[in-house]
């Protein structure tokens, strides 16, 4: 007798996925034991057979091997279809499969790695997005467990076949490990973060080039690393000796800086579920009537303190995953500048809530505009200038913040920063997003310190332009007063903890002895 | 399916419809049974719906509802609710996908029967434009 696949609930309607399943297996139960059959299924039964097969082996652990064994004698077309049952079941039903289907789901996911599987990168991809950032359940950290085992067993053959699935496995590892360190260590969590620093660490030293796919949020993410030892050695060289890495294409932090991150990697760290509730709360609702939405997503997945560092993934999603149309933008449906606003105010820790700005400018710092996407720079902007009227303390903090990171984010690349952040602008302005920056220039309401800096950054523009035909000094910036004693601590902590890895040389090498 | 803004009151269970749960009341007893109102709502209407026994406990606000042979009637307290009732059943069908207005709510509607056909109930006038119970969320 099979166990139950899903978790049954009274008043919930039955789950599709899970009876087309269970009445193949029903229907072909009998020829599920050996001696199997030796006729040739039609289509059609062919897709029966192999709906039948992964139920019972999701479902009846006892006879895994038969099921993987007639699967393997019957297989014709590269497990395609088995493989995208898989990739369904994960993406639609995980949540609810009961513990003994998810461990059999990890188990045959495995074996499709091994027979490489048609499809097992998407399947792997999938494994990743289950894993919910800030989540320490139990469950979640055994799923975490499992599937970063399966990257560094199968390493040699990942990089052979699907090297790019190892570049998504880093990105959401690197993600991963940041929150597992904040957890109080138990024996499970530090085998874990030990399995975690592996892998990330694998990659990096012996694979950079293909690190570099991830491009300039790969940086982003191993800020929040720099205070483990393995990753602080690795800053030094990334700023230092980037010839250490062996990449011909990196010889300066810069290169990654200019890589735009590619938005199937935001996607890895929102589970399919919350991309469904933010698509539908971005493309179906209106202004206005947002909050009982905003409260029923908070409810799901924000509800735990440990769950806020999701925030930071969520921003980077909606500005560099979800781009709306432009019916959508110019209809009355709740723009993205105003949900990263309800995102902002959520945050309650303030090394969440300078993450969250810092995911909000990234691609300010690195603006180009024939490699960038106006888009993903687009709520912040909008954001600040609609935060004005009512809210001008949002505008502030956020306009602050943005030169902090001009300033701090990487004193050896001002120029870079001050240029990115300059054309972010400029772009904005030309592309109609605002029709002018005396919005911000002219406010009334703003202080006069931070329009000094941006009529500062503007006349810069200049200096920059004329940069090439002399190469006269740059008016070098600096305004110490918006570190001052009041700024809030939290957003210089944020930022000054990004900047610590390669401040000065002579620190550096201090840090060594350390 | 019908959309809520075409139920109109009668003794009978053949209300089949959709909707999503907005907010849950109070959950009290009536005899041996749990009970509680809840405001639910479609793209065209909201309603207060009436949860009975299990059902007060299992749904909670964001849960798309599927309801199946309901019944939209006075109940003890004389509310107008829509209700599975004993006949009927509901069931959850998804969570949040489902856009919703909160005016007009049927159940602030004043109910008369038609004078033409006194079997038939016809809208005589708005009580209230929004739930007086569950007050909008701005």
């Amino acid at each position: 007798m099979a166990s139950k696949l899903i978790n049954v609930e009274s008043y919930q309607a039955e789950n599709k996925i899970e009876s087309s399943l269970r009445r193949a297996f029903e229907l072909l139960e009998p020829k599920l034991r050996p001696p199997f059959p030796l006729s040739i299924p039609n289509l059609e039964e062919y897709a029966e057979l192999n709906r039948a097969i992964l139920y019972g082996v999701l479902c009846e652990p006892n006879f895994t091997k038969t099921h993987l064994k007639h699967l393997h004698a019957i297989v014709t077309d590269g497990y395609s279809f088995f493989v995208s049952l898989l990739v369904n079941i994960v993406r639609e039903v995980y949540n609810k499969l009961v513990d003994s289907a998810k461990k059999q789901l990890v188990w045959v996911a495995r074996e499709m790695v091994d027979v490489l599987g048609v499809g097992f990168d998407e399947l792997l991809v999938c494994l990743l997005r289950q894993i919910v950032g800030g989540d320490f359940t139990k469950g979640n950290l055994w799923l975490c467990f499992e599937v970063v085992k399966i990257f560094l067993d199968k390493w040699d053959c990942l990089l052979e076949e699907e090297p790019l699935v190892l570049t998504s496995a880093l990105y959401t590892f690197l993600r991963l490990l940041a929150d597992h360190c904040r957890l109080s260590s138990n024996g499970e969590v530090e085998m874990l973060k030990q399995l975690e620093i592996q892998f990330c660490v694998k990659m990096l030293r012996e694979q950079f080039s293909l690190c570099m796919r991830i491009g300039r949020d790969l940086i982003r993410l191993l800020l929040d690393l720099v205070h483990l030892p393995e990753f602080r050695v690795i800053w030094r060289d990334l700023a230092l000796n980037p010839g250490e890495f062996t990449t011909p294409q990196f010889s300066d932090i810069s290169e990654l800086y200019r890589l735009r991150t590619s938005s199937r990697y935001s996607l890895l760290r929102i589970t399919p579920e919350m991309e469904t509730q933010l698509r539908f709360l971005l493309t179906h609702v209106k202004l206005g009537s947002q909050r009982r939405y905003q409260e029923w997503f908070a409810k799901k997945f924000l509800f735990a303190p440990e769950r806020e560092t999701l925030i930071v993934d969520i921003v980077r999603f909606i500005c560099c995953a979800h781009h709306p149309s432009n019916d959508i933008i110019q209809s009355d449906v709740l723009p993205r500048w105003a949900a990263m606003g309800w995102l902002l105010k959520s945050c309650t820790k303030s090394y969440v809530e300078a993450n969250v700005k810092l995911a909000m400018f990234y691609d300010w710092l690195f603006f180009n505009e024939r490699a960038d996407n106006i888009m993903n720079i687009e709520p912040a902007m909008l954001l600040m200038v609609y935060s004005i009227p009512k809210y001008i303390d949002v505008t502030h903090s956020l306009l602050e913040f943005l030169f902090l990171l001009v300033d701090n984010f990487d004193m050896n690349h001002n120029d870079l920063m001050r240029t990115g952040v300059l054309s972010a602008f400029t772009v904005l302005v030309q592309k109609g997003v605002v029709r002018s920056l005396d919005v911000l220039t002219s406010c009334d309401s703003l202080s006069p310190i931070l329009k000094e800096r941006l009529r500062r950054l503007f006349s810069a523009s200049e200096a920059i332009v004329h940069k090439d035909l002399q190469p006269a000094h740059l008016p070098h910036q600096s305004i110490p007063s918006l570190v001052g004693p009041e700024t809030p601590t939290m957003i210089t902590a944020g930022v000054s903890s990004l900047s610590f890895p390669y401040k000065r040389k002579s620190s550096l090498a201090n840090m060594q002895e350390v | 399916m019908q959309f809520l803004k075409d139920i109109v009151p009668a003794a009978q269970n053949n209300i089949n419809t959709k909707f999503i749960l907005l907010d849950k009341g109070r959950i009290t007893m009536e005899g041996q049974n749990k009970t509680c109102l809840a405001l639910v709502a479609d793209e065209t209407a909201a309603v207060h719906f009436q949860l009975w026994g299990d059902e007060c406990d299992y749904f909670e606000s964001g849960d798309i509802i599927h309801l199946i042979d309901g019944i939209f009637s006075y109940n003890r307290s004389s509310s107008l609710v829509l209700r599975a009732g004993r006949r009927g059943k509901i069931e959850k069908v998804g969570e949040f996908t489902m856009v919703f207005v909160e005016t007009p709510n049927m159940s602030e509607i004043r109910w008369v029967p038609d004078p033409n056909n006194p079997k038939i109930y016809v809208q005589e006038s708005i009580i209230a434009p929004h739930s007086r119970m569950f007050t909008p969320m701005l």
